[in-house]
């Protein structure tokens, strides 16, 4: 089996819980491939939780879920060493952050000090207690939900942290006709019992390590940087792409056009992947909001007037 | 990374272009002092520049040109052996002499050998000067435009010539600028330059100079805005009064460059000769026989030249009147000229022993010879008879007898081909009720004495650059003097197919004494009338000016009566010089370059198609640029086909049916990406082969993947859509 083919047996496992997210769908498993963490930002009840439940189930992977809570402690999350009188020892008992995939719900419930915890064993793939480093199993998958609706009590996640996660997907309502579809298949039984595994977790991790080789043309790179480099430049944006953002972006691009079944990066898996990548990395200007635009559009009107690169750089 | 200007052939060409432009810097320089030996001197630049391209070190160079300056020299001024002893002695001997005069600020006492090494030392530096701006910086335009005014300078204030050189070094020196800029470019963005680029860029370089060369020669050009500043400011620094008095205004004599006639003229009374004859005659120097719209040339076509002896009889285009009328006339001159002052009907000339004279056919001129060497006659006697022409036989001429005359009148008929129509129509107009040729000419001659023409020599405007002298005097100013009247009479003549010529010489001039039968000629008496050819007749003079009176006689064997033509009193009677003669021998001139002169007489004439040309050629060029889009596939289809072996060919083929879809109307927007552009050129075009060819072209650019056979079966899905545009 091709890993594109395997990617869409992934891909179509999860379309059978959350009816017609595709796009969603292709977005969270290109994050997976990329090695990335994606947030997932809508409102309750769109299937947030179900979306990262199948997925898991899809790649056979441990679920596990934090509940994120203004009073969540950071130990709640990485774990905590607890004296064990019979042994005269401290014993490590893992958080649930020590999961292959981990759902993070209401991120920007937390305080700042819990969010951080999560977000640094995001960015090292391991956790520190007690001065004591330990790694977190591969792969390691964080999907991340935020509330965009309840303000009251929240704490916004600061920009530095946006930038860990590799993507931004927003869920939206499904159709009438989907909608009607969910209920319909809900009625006996959730289907998301019935799911079972079409990949392993070796599997994942191999092809983690081939979307590396998925080969970027210097003129690919080119785009990437030039697209990159008009966000810090638009007079709405307080705050552009980081280099982080441009690499994010190409990695992204490498999995994308590995699902696509190819073995090498085109503008259009770039185009399709600069908002998802993006959004959540630009601060826009308070004007901008006051306007009401959003940093969506903004990408949107770089993209259109950035040049595709359409031939291969003058060989010097 | 090859920059072009490492390339031996660019480089070549460069320093080939800056030979030619530093020799345009030479060439007035060695004309302008009469230094003589242009070739050595061009030489020594040509080898320097030759060296410095051949990165020849210095201490080999060095060397090498002083040894050349030192042989130049000896050839120069001893004109002894390469190098002889005596050669140092004298350069030691006149090395002391230069140094002391220089210590003593004595300028003048340095010696011409002296002079010339310097001269060479001058050219050393300019050579290294070039190099550097052709070899090092890149840049000429502080020299070009140096060039520029010095040459535009030398042509203002110096009897120099720029016309033909300010066009040289336009052209040679846009190209350079332009190569140059190639190469600075070229090197700035570190790119190779192949030849086949180079070409790209120079053919369009070459031909765009081309035109804008070609152009600018034969534009309209404006009048100079402010009138010549040479002889304000000659007369302001106390040189004034040699000749040209400036503005147009010439000075009046016996001029020998009739090519630019018109204009306004002082008097000049200083005296040319005397002569002691019964009755005043018109003194005869030559003829022209090509009219330019302009003025006056020869047309150059080679003519037999008789010798003749003292006191032989000579054959003129005129005979010889009755033996009753024979007369011998004394002439005395008080300014020198090389040839015979000669009356009509002139039987033959007297001058000394040794004398000769050559009749030249083409422009009946009599040059003077002693023992081969110009004769400068001081005293001489011509015995003539003037001839009379018989008033039946004119009346007898028909216009049918001007179409049987042999081919060698055809010079007098001469006509330029851009003479307004309005001068025929004219002509027609007046000769309509004449019944023979006589007639015909006589009309035209009678012409000017009535219908509003007015004698005058001042405030006589020249005919501006698109306008014929002819035309501008018979409809716009009628205002005018001899030049004036005789060339409109020989203009309509020729326009009726009646050979005809313009006369230059001297009229009778003022006797000195009533009835001393001495005649008093000064260049106030310098005169042009006319010679018009009467079938079965002859040659006949005829005096369209008005206020003169020089025309052939005519026997009344017919009792008839002729109306002569209304003679007003005209105060002076002139022929004007042009504001800057041209010095030295008339004869020759035209026969040194008679090719680039009949070059240029070919250019001039076809001037109109000439500059058509390129105009005609531009069009087809932007209608075939507009058009592109309907021709261009059937061009790039077989050259595809041909190309096929190549591994780009299909990613140029891409690139070109982009290009091409582009102009047909499917533009891709800036922000879109080659595959949902594909996308919509298949939807528009209900096929799928741009969707294919753009895969193949995405592996190929963004993957990476270069795949030549793919092109093979590719190439169908390209022909097809590139053949779709073309509707």
């Amino acid at each position: 089996m091709t890993p594109t083919q395997q990617l869409k047996n992934v891909i179509d496992n999860i379309e059978k819980v959350i009816i017609g997210k595709r796009e969603v769908a292709e977005l969270s498993v290109v994050a997976m491939l990329a090695g990335g963490h994606v947030l997932l930002e809508d409102v309750p009840g769109v299937g947030k939780t179900m979306l990262v439940r199948a997925l898991a189930k899809s790649v056979g992977a441990e679920f596990k879920r934090i509940q994120f809570t203004p009073d969540l402690l950071p130990s709640d999350v990485v774990g905590v060493s607890i004296y064990n009188p019979k042994e005269m020892e401290f014993n490590f008992r893992p958080g649930p952050i020590m999961g292959n995939l981990v759902l993070a719900d209401e991120i920007n419930r937390t305080s700042p000090k819990t969010q951080s915890a999560l977000l640094e064993a995001m960015e090292e793939s391991s956790v520190t207690v007690d001065g004591v480093t330990m790694q977190i199993p591969k792969p390691f998958f964080v999907m991340a939900t935020q509330n965009p609706i309840e303000y009251e009590g929240t704490y916004p996640l600061p920009e530095a942290q946006l930038d860990r996660f590799l993507i931004k997907v927003k869920m939206g309502y499904p159709t009438e006709r989907e909608e009607m579809e969910v209920l319909s298949r809900v009625q006996q039984a959730a289907p998301i019992e019935e799911l079972t595994s079409v990949m392993t977790l070796e599997e994942l991790k191999a092809l983690q390590k081939e979307v590396k080789s998925v080969h970027v043309d210097e003129t690919i790179r080119s785009y990437i940087v030039e697209l990159a480099g008009r966000t810090r430049n638009e007079s709405y944006v307080y705050l552009g792409a980081s280099p982080r953002g441009s690499i994010a972006l190409m990695r992204a691009s490498q999995a994308y056009a590995m699902l696509q079944g190819r073995d090498y990066v085109i503008p259009d898996d770039v185009q399709h992947l600069v908002i998802p990548v993006f959004s959540h990395r630009i601060i826009m200007r308070p004007e901008a909001r006051y306007e009401g635009i959003t940093a969506e559009e903004i990408i949107e009107r770089i993209v259109i007037r950035t040049k595709v690169p359409v031939q291969r750089l003058v060989e010097q | 990374m090859n920059s072009i200007s490492k390339q031996p052939l660019f480089m070549a060409i460069l320093y080939l272009l800056a030979f030619f432009l530093l020799a345009e810097w030479l060439s007035p320089v060695i004309e302008l002092t009469s230094t003589g030996h242009r070739t050595v001197f061009l030489v020594f630049i040509g080898a320097g520049l030759l060296l410095s391209y051949l990165k020849c070190p210095w201490w080999i160079s060095g060397p090498l040109k002083v040894l050349y300056m030192l042989w130049a020299v000896g050839y120069i001024f001893l004109e002894n052996s390469f190098f002889g002893e005596g050669l140092w002695m004298t350069l030691t001997e006149d090395f002391r002499k230069n140094f002391s005069a220089l210590a003593d600020q004595n300028w003048n006492g340095t010696t011409d050998i002296f002079r010339t090494i310097l001269f060479f030392v001058l050219l050393w530096m300019a050579v290294y000067l070039l190099h550097y701006w052709v070899g090092f910086r890149s840049s000429i335009f502080l020299f070009y435009a140096l060039t520029v005014i010095y040459i535009a300078v030398l042509d203002t204030f110096t009897t120099y010539p720029g016309n033909a050189a300010i066009i040289r070094v336009m052209v040679i020196g846009l190209v350079l600028a332009g190569l140059l800029h190639l190469a600075r470019w070229s090197r700035r963005h570190g790119f190779s330059v192949n030849s086949e680029k180079a070409l790209f860029f120079i053919g369009p370089l070459v031909v765009m100079v081309g035109i804008a060369a070609i152009t600018a020669m034969y534009l309209p050009k404006a009048g100079p805005v402010w009138p010549d500043p040479v002889p304000y400011i000659v007369s302001y620094s106390g040189q004034g009064g040699s000749g040209t008095a400036g503005n147009g205004v010439g000075r009046i004599g016996y001029g020998v460059d009739d090519s630019q006639l018109g204009g306004s003229f002082v008097g000049d009374d200083s005296p040319v000769f005397t002569a002691e004859v019964t009755d005043g005659q018109y003194w005869k120097v030559e003829s022209r026989d090509t009219y330019t719209g302009k003025g006056w040339e020869m047309s150059g076509e080679a003519e037999a030249v008789t010798v003749y002896t003292d006191g032989e009889t000579l054959a003129t285009d005129f005979e010889v009147g009755p033996e009753e009328d024979a007369d011998r006339a004394a002439v005395s001159m008080q300014q020198s000229f090389p040839f015979a002052l000669y009356p009509y009907g002139l039987e033959s000339l007297a001058m000394d022993e040794g004398a000769s004279y050559e009749y030249n056919a083409a422009d009946q001129r009599i040059e003077t010879f002693r023992n081969g060497e110009a004769l400068e006659p001081t005293d001489y006697a011509a015995a003539y008879s003037e001839p009379a022409f018989s008033l039946s036989a004119l009346r007898a001429t028909t216009r049918e007898d001007l179409a049987g005359l042999s081919l060698e009148f055809d010079r007098y008929k001469q006509l330029p081909s851009d003479l307004p129509e309005r001068v025929r129509e004219l002509a027609n107009e007046i000769t309509a009720d004449a019944g023979s040729v006589y007639d015909m000419t006589a009309a035209i001659e009678r012409y000017f004495g009535s219908n509003g023409f007015e004698y005058s020599q001042t405030d006589i405007p020249m005919p501006d650059d698109n306008q014929d002298y002819v035309d501008q005097f018979l409809f716009e100013t009628k205002r005018g003097y001899c030049d004036n009247f005789s060339t409109s009479m020989v203009v309509m003549l020729r326009s009726l197919d009646i050979p005809a010529r313009w006369v230059k010489g001297f009229n009778e001039g003022e006797e000195i004494a009533a009835g001393s039968d001495l005649y008093q000629i000064t260049n106030n008496n310098a005169h042009s009338w006319v010679e018009a050819y009467m079938p079965g007749v002859g040659w006949m003079v005829f005096e369209p000016t008005i206020g003169f009176d020089g025309g052939s006689d005519i026997d009344f064997d017919l009792d008839v009566d002729t109306t002569e033509p209304d003679t007003p009193e005209v105060p002076e009677r002139p022929e004007v010089e042009p504001p800057l003669p041209e010095e030295g021998d008339t004869g020759s001139a035209s026969e040194d370059d008679s090719f680039g002169e009949a070059l240029a007489a070919f250019v001039d004439k076809h001037k109109g198609k000439l500059l058509l040309v390129p105009v005609i050629l531009l069009v087809i060029a932007l209608l075939l640029f507009w058009q592109r889009r309907k021709w261009l596939p059937k061009v790039l289809i077989p050259y595809y086909r041909r190309k096929k072996g190549e591994s780009d060919s299909f990613e140029k083929a891409y690139r070109r049916l982009l290009k091409q879809l582009d102009r047909y109307g499917i533009r891709r927007k800036q922000g879109e990406t080659l595959r949902s552009y594909a996308s919509y050129v298949d939807s528009s075009f209900g096929t799928q082969d741009m969707s294919r060819l753009t895969k193949a072209y995405e592996a190929l650019v963004y993957g990476g993947k270069v795949s030549s056979e793919e092109w093979e079966e590719l190439r169908e899905s390209w022909e097809n859509l590139i053949n779709r545009t073309r509707g």
